[in-house]
């Protein structure tokens, strides 16, 4: 197996709020192939955008990295300077916002977001050379050229999404990191924003990272699937099996809370119930327990360690782990 | 675009029942409220056939409700009367004209040094936020609006004035004889478009303490009102994804935020202007400078009721045009308004 | 999640103004730190203004010294020929200079004071026998006896001393900052109080019923609020003329504005919350809504606009009184202290315009911070992040 493009160890993130610490993600690990799209779930506030702010080394104040490793193509990020970082960011990685509407600057015409980020990450290329990239790249997510002299406002939600993800295509970045993309547009935007999604990955051979609360999205397009509950990593696997050999509890309640999703076995799926747990003060033990059908006792003193029951599929679920005397 | 030509009438419209507020209110102030302008303007033991004749003149003797009437009807006509003290006769409105050019170059260059000292810092404590340079800068905010703006000047005139010598204390220029030829009144203006450089000199220099001091008074509300907007940028999508694109820190806060930042301080503008009149009067009594607001507090002292009642009530009109043309230039510039 | 989080924290925010203020700096930084700072300022300051009597070193509007007596000084010295045998002051001819604290000091200490002009040689007339010593002020002495050796200093120097100087008239600026902070603080407190009085009724009522009164109210407050606020008060007070009455007045309509419309946006927003609508549906009476449930809530927002209000009516009171709009001379006045400082400050003279001025920034200072760091820590919206 060649070296994974992204390696994530024991990454922990804490808030430092003033009713005390949150760790929004909580010891989580978990690898990236080249060329892989893996789907990020779980409930909102679970960590998952906190997660992909991490990989940017960008969370927000007063979120901190507190511990563990991001190995990006072999290089510790954690080791970089703020410079190189810098340099790292929409060159190698790129991200894509959650709400299009926000996510550019409203006096910035739409051709200088792309210009201006190419020439940032090669000052050699000239504005002109820069413009050309731009609007052969826009033509190719089905949008006029002559739209890059308009600002943002000018522009429907889908355009602006597509833009976004163009300005990631634009310098061949690495891993596209796409927190929530379709959350904010319409159902019929939404299919035709996954169609290209979908179409891209097959021409340019992307590596994505699609964070989605909705894991009917991530059936679509994801090769591998990782969920999150209350900041931490329930379940990794491939997409087939999470969905029909699912493992945790919590997956197989988000599944059905998904009509369109028939799982074969015929397993009665309970919807979840109840809310997510306060993250600054966590339950003990597996953090799903209060909520989880299946708990035993020992689910709400001890937290469940990882468990790899089939070749890359793991879990975090004492249904599955041996529990120590 | 027809829409944004009837936000511009509709706001136009809107002014009017402002400048009526505001020019109503002068009347009540200065003819309903008790006081007596016309016996307090006159030496005591003045003949009282003397007094009923300047009262009659003015028409202070006929009822309130005709008073307003002719007040308004003169208005409408630009007519602000002529002056009772210290020379009898003169046109308010040439009095006033004359004095305005002044008014509005302390204003011009005040605005100028705020704009700069405030809104840089203020840029920059946001992008330092929780900083000690944020800290400090928020309490320059706050220290800078509690001096009294006259002091302010005061203590410039000691330090660079008469200790230093380096600039003059009081007046626009050195002597009138030196002043430019007459073409906007700005002194600076004139003195560049007539290629009159000594001029040039003595004005700039005479320039600077009075707009400092005006300057920075004002700077301490725009320190704190780009620093809040700044911050507010700051948290926005679209900084977050400037970033994440690679972007550059400083490109990111001083060029994409802090642009948008600066539209809603166009807003606040019109507020501020009234503050930057207040501290015009203020500034210019410090420094003798002969603007508008000098030649209140004259007036003031020569009890001339009618240069009282102009100069009040120019002042209103410039606040009520300030804020409009304020709102307009804010439709102007930003993309996004479709009204 | 997001949301519930937030709508958490803020319920497990103390919600009481005290409950705020207790929380300290831990929680609230710099803004906790500026309402301290600005409450221990205005603390002291109001200790000074109550014992202005006991702590004022001299009547603030008598001349105790002469014109422009330096910070510090004051203090004369005796210097008499030497083995005249004089050892007190008592009873003496003296020789002095005209308008100095020598010639002041001579009568309280029973010398008969013989004035000469500035460039008499006062040594001279001793010699001559005009006089019997010469009283000079204690700075000089020591260059004066070096050019007059036939002369020795009698005793130490003694009479008055002026910690920050004296003004043109001879007095003393340390106890006319004294007693000036009374008025200042008069006419500040009294003139917001007045804008309240007119302001927070005006304004409960307005947002509180809506409708065409409503408009035309807001109309013209918000015309006022656009006008320069001192250009206002100068227009009432040369109508009103001087007085604290008439001062305190001028100032309030500056700020009534202010009043209203912080009120009003008040009111509009709490009408809307769920335990005002439960107690209308309840039908509790539109008096006791407006009474019990609306104002209480309005009232902590409104501590923090009067801080900030005195703050600005101590700026508009001393610019008042340095256009010569303020209180009736002789009563102590920074503002006027200012106006009259300003003539003489191209001789260099600075402190009678540095003092002055320092306090009044420091008594608007003091309020401002505590209004600043009030308004903070009252708004949950500004702290929480
Ligand atoms: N700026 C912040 N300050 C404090 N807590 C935060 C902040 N941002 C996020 N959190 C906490 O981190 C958790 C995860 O947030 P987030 O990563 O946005 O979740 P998701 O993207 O899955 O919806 C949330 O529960 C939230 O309470
Ligand atoms: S560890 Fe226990 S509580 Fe947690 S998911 Fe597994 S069974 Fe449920
Ligand atoms: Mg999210």
């Amino acid at each position: 197996m060649t070296e994974p493009l992204l390696q994530v160890e024991h990454l922990t993130v804490t808030y430092e709020t003033r009713q005390g610490p949150v760790r929004a993600v909580d010891d989580v690990s978990f690898t990236l192939q080249r060329g892989e799209v893996l789907g990020l779930v779980g409930e909102s506030g679970c960590g998952k955008s906190t997660l992909g702010m991490a990989l940017l080394r960008m969370v927000r104040p007063p979120g901190k990295i507190t511990s563990g490793r991001i190995l990006f193509q072999g290089r510790d990020l954690m080791q970089l300077s703020e410079k190189e970082m810098r340099q790292l960011r929409g060159r190698h990685i790129s991200m894509v916002f959650q709400d299009p509407m926000t996510s550019l600057n409203p006096l910035q015409r739409i051709g200088d977001h792309i210009v201006e980020t190419i020439r940032v990450h090669e000052p050699k290329v000239s504005k002109k050379e820069a413009w050309d990239r731009a609007a052969q790249l826009i033509q190719r997510l089905g949008i006029s050229p002559d739209r890059l002299k308009d600002y943002p406002h000018q522009l429907s939600g889908g355009m602006r999404q597509r833009i976004m993800i163009g300005i990631g295509l634009a310098l061949n970045a690495d891993l596209i990191i796409a927190d929530e993309p379709t959350t904010s547009l319409d159902v019929i935007v939404e299919a035709q924003f996954l169609d290209l999604l979908r179409e891209l990955r097959d021409e340019f051979n992307l590596t994505m990272i699609l964070i989605t609360h909705n894991i009917g999205v991530v059936a679509e397009l994801a090769d591998r699937v990782a969920v999150m509950y209350a900041g931490r990593m329930a379940e990794i696997g491939p997409v087939q099996p999470i969905f029909h050999n699912t493992l945790h509890p919590y997956t197989r309640g988000l599944l059905a809370s998904v009509p369109s999703i028939r799982l074969e076995d015929g397993l009665e799926l309970e919807t979840l119930s109840g809310a997510p747990p306060s993250l600054l003060e966590p339950p003990p033990g597996c953090r799903f327990h209060p909520r989880c059908p299946q708990a035993r006792p020992v689910c709400s003193e001890k937290t469940p360690p990882w468990k790899e029951v089939h070749p890359g599929h793991g879990t975090a679920c004492w249904l599955y782990a041996e529990e120590e005397a | 675009m027809r829409s944004l030509g009837r936000y511009l009438l509709m706001r136009t419209l809107l002014t009017i029942p402002m400048i009526f507020v505001l020019v109503t209110m002068v009347f009540i102030i200065l003819r309903v409220m008790p006081g007596d302008p016309v016996k307090a303007s006159i030496r005591p033991g003045a003949p009282q056939e003397y007094i009923d004749e300047i009262r009659h003149s003015l028409g202070l003797d006929k009822p309130l409700y005709v008073q307003y009437g002719e007040y308004l009807w003169d208005l409408l006509h630009f007519d602000l009367g002529t002056t009772l003290s210290p020379v009898r006769g003169q046109s308010v409105a040439e009095q006033i004209w004359q004095h305005f050019p002044a008014t509005l170059e302390l204003s011009l260059a005040a605005m100028l040094v705020t704009a700069v000292v405030g809104i840089g810092l203020g840029a920059y404590a946001a992008h330092h936020r929780r900083s000690l340079a944020d800290y400090s800068l928020r309490l320059y905010g706050i220290v800078i609006y509690s001096i009294p703006v006259f002091w302010l000047g005061l203590m410039f005139q000691l330090v660079f004035g008469v200790w230093l010598g380096w600039l003059p204390i009081a007046g626009r220029i050195s002597s009138l004889s030196a002043a430019p030829e007459h073409i906007t009144g700005l002194y600076t203006v004139d003195s560049i478009l007539t290629h009159n450089w000594p001029a040039l000199k003595d004005s700039v220099l005479h320039l600077i303490m009075p707009a400092m001091t005006l300057g920075l008074y004002l700077s301490g509300v725009f320190v704190r009102l780009t620093r809040s907007n700044m911050l507010q940028v700051l948290k926005m999508d679209f900084v977050t994804a400037a970033r994440a694109r690679g972007i550059p820190e400083r490109t990111v806060v001083y060029r994409h935020a802090l642009k948008n930042a600066l539209i809603p301080i166009i807003t606040m503008l019109g507020l501020q202007f009234a503050l930057l009149l207040a501290g015009a009067v203020l500034t210019e009594s410090t420094f003798s400078w002969p603007g508008l607001g000098r030649f209140l507090v004259e007036r003031i002292t020569y009890r001339d009721f009618p240069s009282i009642q102009g100069t009040v009530v120019v002042f209103a009109l410039l606040v009520a045009s300030v804020s409009l043309l304020v709102d307009i230039l804010y439709a102007w510039i930003d993309p996004r308004i479709r009204y | 999640m997001k949301t519930n989080q937030k709508t958490k924290k803020l319920a497990e925010e103390p919600t009481s103004l005290l409950g705020r203020l207790l929380r300290g700096a831990s929680w609230y930084g710099a803004e906790w730190y500026w309402t301290a700072t600005g409450a221990v300022i205005l603390a002291i300051i109001i200790l000074v203004t109550i014992f202005a009597p006991v702590l004022s070193p001299y009547d603030p509007i008598v001349t105790v010294g002469g014109p422009f007596e330096r910070p510090g000084g004051g203090q004369v010295v005796l210097l008499a020929p030497k083995d005249s045998g004089i050892t007190s002051p008592e009873g003496l001819k003296v020789a002095v200079y005209y308008n100095t604290t020598a010639s002041v000091v001579a009568e309280d200490y029973g010398m008969t004071p013989r004035p000469y002009q500035v460039d008499k040689d006062l040594f001279e007339k001793v010699r001559a026998g005009e006089a019997q010593a010469v009283l000079i002020s204690a700075r000089d002495a020591a260059e004066a006896l070096q050019k007059n050796p036939d002369f020795v200093q009698v005793g130490e120097p003694f009479g008055p001393r002026f910690w920050l100087g004296t003004d043109n008239l001879g007095r003393d600026i340390l106890s006319r900052l004294i007693w000036g902070a009374r008025a200042v603080l008069a006419v500040a407190i009294l003139s917001a109080l007045f804008s309240a009085a007119v302001g927070i009724p005006l304004g409960l009522l307005s947002g509180f019923f809506g409708g065409w009164m409503d408009r035309i109210l807001s109309l013209v407050m918000d015309s006022i609020y656009s006008f320069p606020g001192l250009i206002l008060a100068i227009a009432v007070a040369a109508m009103l003329g001087t007085g604290v009455i008439n001062i305190a007045i001028a100032i309030s309509v500056v700020y009534i504005p202010t009043y209203f419309r912080m009120t009003r946006s008040q009111v509009l927003s709490i009408k809307e919350e769920l335990y005002v609508e439960a107690a209308r549906a309840l039908g509790a009476k539109q008096r006791e809504i407006l009474g019990m449930y609306i104002f209480p809530n309005v009232v902590p927002t409104l501590v923090v606009v009067f801080s900030l209000n005195v703050a600005d009516a101590i700026l508009t009171e001393a610019g008042l009184a340095f256009l010569g709009l303020g209180l009736q001379p002789p009563t102590p006045d920074w503002g006027f202290d200012l106006n009259k400082g300003k003539a003489y400050l191209p001789r260099g003279y600075w402190w009678p315009i540095t003092f002055p001025g320092l306090m009044i920034t420091l008594v608007a200072l003091g309020f401002s911070l505590l209004g600043e760091g009030l308004g903070e820590i009252l708004n949950p919206r500004l702290t929480e992040e």
